[in-house]
C-alpha cells in the first residue's frame, strides 16, 4: 500500500530535452496555425534552434542519470548515446529535406512538426523500461513515420508504402500490447525489470507475452519473416524519409530490444539465444539474397538495411555485456551509414529522369565525382571493409558470436556478407569503372548538402580508424545497461 | 635509431604522396609517386645499418598506439627479421612497378588515380607485414584489396571488371572466416587471462585443446590459402594476373601472395604449433601436390601472363612445402623463395608486359622469336628464367635445393616427391624460353623494336641485381631470419613437448 500513497515530484530536469523537443514541436505547429503560407526557412530554423539546444542539454548533463515519473522514465548513458545520435540526425536531415520537396513539388508545413513528433516518440523509446511508455512512444513513432512516409501527395508508391506501413504497423502494435498485457499478467508489473527477473507461476504467460511483444518489434526492424511492409515503405517514401526510417527508426526500435537483452535470465537464456539467432540468419540470407536481384538502388539498399537488422539481431542473440556493446556499436553505425546512402539517393533523384535504376549509375565518377567518392565510402562500410565503422562493427559482432559459441550464426553471417558482396560491389564498378551517359547527374547540390555528405562520408572512416571515439561512449553505456 | 618509427614514416612517406598527387597537376603525378616510393626505398635501405642482425628474432623498431586500450587493441607496429626482409621487398617492388608504370600501353588514363592507389598500396603493404597486432594486420590485409580492386578494374585488360570482381570476392570472403579467427583468439586470451587482446606477443601464450585448435587453424588456413594461393584455392589468381596491367601484376605476384605465405608462417605455425605439427603431412603433400598441378596447369597456358601466373602458384608451392617441413633447412628454404620469387615474378610479369607494349599480344604462338633484336632484354630475362627455374646461382635455387633437403630429413620418398616438383617446374620455364628464344618468325615486324632503356632498364636492373645477391651470398639473407627460425623452432618443440 506504501507505494500507492508515495507522492513523487517530478524531476524535470531529467525530462529537459525532450521537452525542449517538444515545445519546438508545439512551436512549430501553432507556425502553421498562424501562417497560411509558412516560411520553410523559419520553420527549420525554429527547428535547428530546437534540437541544437535539446542536443547541447544532453551534452553538459551527458553524467546526469536517474529515474523520474515513478520510474517511468529512465535517462542513462544508453538513451543520452541514442538521443544524441537521433538529434544529430534529425538536424542533418533539416539540411537536406528542403531542396528534395521543392524539386518534388511536395512542400508541406506539417513536415516540420510531424518530425518532431517522431523524434519525441523516439527519445521516449530509447529511455524507458516501462510496457506503457514503450507502447505510447512506439505509436508516436509509427504514426508519424506512416504520415511522413505518404507527404508525397501525388506519387502514388508514397501512398502505397504508407498504406502497406500503416497495415502492418497497426498489427505490430497489436501484437506488441497483446504480448505487453501477458506479460503484466504474469507479474502484476508493467516494468520490464521487473517482469523479467520475476518468478512467478504461469511462466508460459511470460514465454508468451514475451514472444509477441518481440514479434511486434521484429516487424518494426524489419526482421524476416516480419518485413514485408520494408521494402515497399522505404521505396514509397520521401527519400529523406527513408533515410531517417533506416537511422533514427532502427535506432529507436531497436533500442527496447537492447533494453531487454541484459535481463535474459538463465531460465529462458536458451529460448532468447535460439530464436533470435534463428531470427537473425533468416533475416541476414533474405536480406542480401533479395538485393542482389534488385535494379532498383533504393529497395537495394532497402533490402540491405534488412540485411543489417539481421546482423544487429546476431549481437542481440549473444546475451551478454560484449553482444551488447556490439550490437549498440553496430547500431550506430549503421544509422550513419544507412542514413548517408540514403541521402545520396535524395540528392541524385534531383538529377533530371533520374529513377534510381542501377545502370544509371554508370560514370558516376565523372559526372558527380565527390558524390561518387561519398557513395563509395558509404557502400564499402555498409559492406564492412575496414577501417570504416561497418567493419567495426561487424568484427565486434563476429567477437559476440565467439563468445557464445555460435560458430554457425557467425558462419552465416559470412555466408551473408560474401552475398553482399555483389551487390555493393556492382554499384561500385558501374561508378568508377564504366562509361555513363553524357551530361548525366547534373545535380544543383546546394554547399550545405555537399559538406554533409563528405563530412559523413569522413566520419564513417574516422569512427572506424579511430574506433576509440565511439567505443568510450558504447562500453560505459553497455556496461550501465548491464547492472540496471 | 632504435627508437626511430621506422614502420609508421614508411607508411605516411607514400600516403603523403598521395595526398599531394590529389593536389598537383596531372603530369606531375608520376614524379611525385616514384619520389616518394623511391624515399622509402632508400629509408629501407637505411634502416639495414640500424637493424640488429644478432637479435633478429625480437621485433625492432617497435611503435605502439593504443587503439581501444579495453579490448587491448593497438596499433603496435614493428619488424624482426622475417617481417624486415618482407618489408625490403615490398618498398624494392614498389618502386620497381611504379617505374614500369611509365609509358606502359596500359596506363594513359586518369593517372592520378592510378598513382594514388599505387602509393596506398605501398602504405598497406607495410602496414601488414609491420602489424604485431592481430586486428591490425586484418585492417591492412583487407585494405591492400581495394586498390587492387580498382587497379585491377580500370586499367585492367579486357576482361578486367570480371577478374576485379572475382579477385574482390574471393579474398573478402575467405579473409572473413580469418576475422573470425582473429576475434575468436581473443575471446580465448579472455576466458584464460581476463583481458582481451589482439596482441600476437600475448596471443602466442593462448592454450587450446587440439580440436578447438585445429579449428582456428583451418579458419586462418582457408583465408591464406586463397592469398597464397594453394590449388584449388587459386582461381582466382590467374584471371586477376592476367587482366591487371603490368605494374599491378608485379605488385600482387611479388608483394601480395607474399602475404599469405608470410601470415601462414607467423600466425598458423607461430600461433598453433601442436596443430601445425599435427596437420603438417597433410600440409606437405598438399603444397607438393600445388607444385604439381600448378606447373602442369602453366604449360597448358596459351596467353603468357596466365603463364606466368601459374607458375606463380607453382612457386608459392614450394613455399608452402618448404614452410610445413617445420625444420630449419625448410623454413629456410621457404624464406629464401618468398623472397626470391618476389624477384622473379616482378621481371617475368615486366617481360610480359614489355613484349605486350610492342606486340599487343599475349599469346605465346604470336610472342615467338620475338626478344631476338632486344638483346639486353633477352639477356636479363634469360638471367631471369633461369633464376627462377632454380639453376645455381639463380635466386630460386636455394629454395629448392633446401626444400629437398630438409625433406631428406623425414624420407626419401618424400624428397623424391619434391624433386618430381622441381622438375615439373624446370620444364615449364625451358619451354617460355624455348618460345622467346628459339622459335622462328617472320622477322620484318620484330626488326624495329628498340631494347630496353630507361626507366624500364632500371626497373628490370632492381629486380635483377638481387637475383644474383640471393643465389650467390646466400648467407645474407639467412641472416635475417636463421635467429627468427631457430626461436621458431625451439618454440614448436617446447609447445608440442610441453602440450
Amino acid at each position: 500500500m506504501e507505494q500507492l500513497i508515495r507522492i513523487e515530484i517530478p524531476n524535470l530536469w531529467l525530462l529537459l530535452p525532450e521537452l525542449v523537443v517538444l515545445i519546438t514541436g508545439f512551436a512549430l505547429f501553432s507556425l502553421e496555425l498562424l501562417y497560411k503560407r509558412l516560411n520553410h526557412a523559419l520553420a527549420i530554423s525554429v527547428s535547428l534552434v530546437g534540437y541544437l539546444l535539446a542536443f547541447l542539454l544532453l551534452l553538459f548533463n551527458w553524467g546526469i542519470e536517474g529515474e523520474t515519473f515513478y520510474g517511468l522514465y529512465k535517462r542513462d548513458e544508453f538513451s543520452n548515446l541514442m538521443q544524441a545520435f537521433m538529434l544529430i540526425l534529425t538536424m542533418a536531415l533539416l539540411g537536406f529535406n528542403y531542396l528534395y520537396y521543392k524539386h518534388r513539388r511536395s512542400l508541406y508545413g506539417e513536415f516540420y512538426y510531424i518530425l518532431s513528433f517522431a523524434l519525441i516518440g523516439g527519445m521516449f523509446l530509447v529511455s524507458s523500461y516501462n510496457l506503457v511508455v514503450l507502447y505510447v512512444a512506439l505509436e508516436a513513432v509509427s504514426i508519424a513515420f506512416y504520415i511522413l512516409t505518404a507527404l508525397l501527395r501525388s506519387d502514388f508508391n508514397s501512398k502505397e508504402g504508407a498504406f502497406k506501413y500503416l497495415m502492418l504497423g497497426g498489427l505490430s502494435i497489436a501484437l506488441a500490447s497483446y504480448g505487453a498485457g501477458f506479460m503484466y499478467l504474469y507479474s502484476g508489473s508493467l516494468d520490464l525489470r521487473y517482469i523479467l527477473t520475476h518468478v512467478g507461476e504461469n511462466h508460459y504467460f511470460l514465454v508468451l507475452g514475451l514472444v509477441l511483444f518481440l514479434i511486434g518489434f521484429a516487424i518494426k526492424i524489419g526482421a524476416v519473416p516480419f518485413h514485408f511492409w520494408l521494402p515497399d515503405a522505404y521505396q514509397g517514401a520521401p527519400t529523406p524519409i527513408t533515410a531517417y526510417m533506416a537511422s533514427v527508426g532502427k535506432l529507436a526500435f531497436f533500442a527496447p530490444l537492447v533494453r531487454i537483452m541484459p535481463l535474459v535470465q538463465e531460465h529462458f537464456a536458451y529460448a532468447w539465444i535460439t530464436t533470435a539467432s534463428i531470427i537473425s540468419a533468416l533475416t541476414m540470407l533474405y536480406g542480401n539474397l533479395t538485393a542482389l536481384v534488385q535494379k532498383d538502388v533504393k529497395r537495394l539498399l532497402a533490402y540491405s538495411s534488412i540485411a543489417h537488422s539481421g546482423y544487429i539481431m546476431a549481437g542481440i542473440a549473444v546475451a551478454e555485456v560484449i553482444g551488447l556493446k556490439a550490437v549498440i556499436y553496430f547500431l550506430i553505425a549503421y544509422s550513419l551509414m544507412g542514413f548517408g546512402s540514403f541521402m545520396v539517393l535524395a540528392l541524385l533523384e534531383r538529377a533530371e529522369g533520374w529513377e534510381n535504376r542501377l545502370e544509371q549509375f554508370s560514370g558516376m565518377r565523372f559526372s558527380a565525382p565527390w558524390l561518387a567518392f561519398s557513395f563509395m565510402i558509404m557502400l564499402l562500410a555498409l559492406l564492412g571493409v575496414p577501417p570504416t565503422v561497418g567493419f567495426v562493427g561487424k568484427a565486434l559482432v563476429f567477437m559476440s558470436l565467439s563468445f557464445e559459441r555460435l560458430w554457425w550464426l557467425a558462419l552465416v553471417m559470412i555466408i551473408a556478407t560474401g552475398i553482399s558482396t555483389g551487390y555493393y560491389l556492382r554499384i561500385t564498378v558501374l561508378m568508377f569503372m564504366k562509361e555513363g551517359e553524357e551530361g548525366q547527374h547534373h545535380i544543383a547540390v546546394s554547399t550545405l548538402e555537399k559538406s554533409l555528405i563528405v563530412i559523413l562520408s569522413l566520419a564513417l572512416v574516422l569512427l572506424g580508424a579511430l574506433p576509440i571515439i565511439l567505443w568510450n561512449f558504447v562500453s560505459p553505456s553497455a556496461e550501465n545497461l548491464f547492472m540496471r | 635509431m632504435e627508437g626511430f618509427p621506422l614502420a609508421s614514416v614508411s607508411m605516411l612517406l607514400p600516403l603523403v604522396g598521395s595526398v599531394l598527387i590529389v593536389f598537383a597537376r596531372e603530369e606531375f603525378s608520376k614524379w611525385i609517386a616514384v619520389l616518394f616510393s623511391g624515399l622509402v626505398f632508400v629509408l629501407s635501405l637505411l634502416s639495414l645499418f640500424f637493424f640488429d642482425f644478432s637479435k633478429a628474432d625480437r621485433f625492432q623498431f617497435v611503435e605502439k598506439y593504443p587503439l581501444i586500450p579495453e579490448l587491448n587493441l593497438s596499433l603496435h607496429l614493428g619488424f624482426d627479421g622475417l617481417s624486415y626482409l618482407m618489408y625490403i621487398l615490398t618498398t624494392l617492388v614498389s618502386l620497381v612497378a611504379l617505374l614500369w608504370s611509365t609509358r606502359d600501353h596500359q596506363i594513359s588514363h586518369r593517372l592520378k588515380e592510378y598513382y594514388i592507389w599505387f602509393l596506398l598500396t605501398e602504405t598497406f603493404l607495410v602496414g601488414v607485414f609491420a602489424s604485431l597486432d592481430l586486428m591490425v594486420f586484418y585492417v591492412f590485409y583487407e585494405l591492400t584489396l581495394v586498390p587492387m580492386f580498382f587497379v585491377i578494374g580500370i586499367w585492367g585488360y579486357k576482361l578486367r571488371l570480371y577478374s576485379a570482381y572475382k579477385f574482390f570476392i574471393y579474398i573478402f570472403v575467405s579473409s572473413l572466416l580469418l576475422l573470425l579467427g582473429i576475434v575468436s583468439l581473443a575471446v580465448q586470451h579472455y576466458r584464460q587471462f581476463s583481458k582481451f587482446s589482439f596482441n600476437y606477443l600475448d596471443l602466442i601464450n593462448n592454450q587450446y585443446d587440439l580440436t578447438f585448435e585445429v579449428f582456428m587453424f583451418l579458419l586462418f588456413l582457408i583465408a591464406f590459402a586463397v592469398k597464397t594461393p594453394i590449388v584449388p584455392f587459386h582461381t582466382w589468381l590467374p584471371d586477376a594476373h592476367g587482366e591487371a596491367p603490368t605494374a599491378g601484376s608485379v605488385v600482387l605476384a611479388a608483394v601480395l601472395l607474399k602475404m599469405g605465405t608470410y601470415a601462414l608462417l607467423r600466425f598458423n605455425i607461430g600461433l598453433f604449433p601442436e596443430a601445425s605439427v599435427f596437420l603438417m603431412p597433410i600440409m606437405v603433400l598438399w603444397g607438393i601436390f600445388s607444385i604439381v598441378f600448378a606447373s602442369w596447369f602453366t604449360i597448358s597456358q596459351s596467353n603468357v601472363k596466365r603463364f606466368v601466373a601459374y607458375s606463380s602458384v607453382s612457386h608459392m608451392g614450394f613455399v608452402v612445402t618448404g614452410m610445413f617441413l617445420l625444420n630449419a633447412e625448410g623454413l629456410r628454404a621457404s624464406i629464401t623463395e618468398m623472397f626470391a620469387h618476389g624477384l622473379t615474378s616482378s621481371a617475368l610479369f615486366m617481360m610480359a608486359g614489355f613484349i605486350y607494349n610492342r606486340l599487343h599480344s599475349f599469346n605465346m604462338q604470336a610472342l615467338r622469336g620475338s626478344i631476338k633484336f632486344m638483346p639486353l632484354f633477352a639477356v636479363l630475362v634469360a638471367i631471369t628464367g633461369f633464376s627462377s627455374m632454380g639453376l645455381p646461382g639463380g635466386s630460386s635455387f636455394w629454395g629448392k635445393f633446401l626444400t629437398i633437403v630438409g625433406a631428406r630429413e623425414y624420407t626419401l620418398l618424400l624428397a623424391f616427391l619434391v624433386i618430381v616438383g622441381a622438375f615439373f617446374s624446370a620444364v615449364y620455364v625451358l619451354y617460355l624460353l624455348k618460345t622467346l628464344y628459339l622459335d622462328t618468325k617472320e622477322e620484318s615486324r620484330l626488326v624495329h623494336f628498340t631494347d630496353l632503356r630507361g626507366f624500364k632498364l632500371t626497373a628490370f636492373l632492381l629486380v635483377v641485381f638481387p637475383m644474383f645477391i640471393v643465389g650467390f651470398l646466400p648467407f645474407l639473407f639467412f641472416a635475417f631470419y636463421d635467429p627468427y627460425i631457430d626461436s621458431l623452432l625451439k618454440y614448436l618443440l617446447s609447445r608440442v613437448a610441453g602440450g
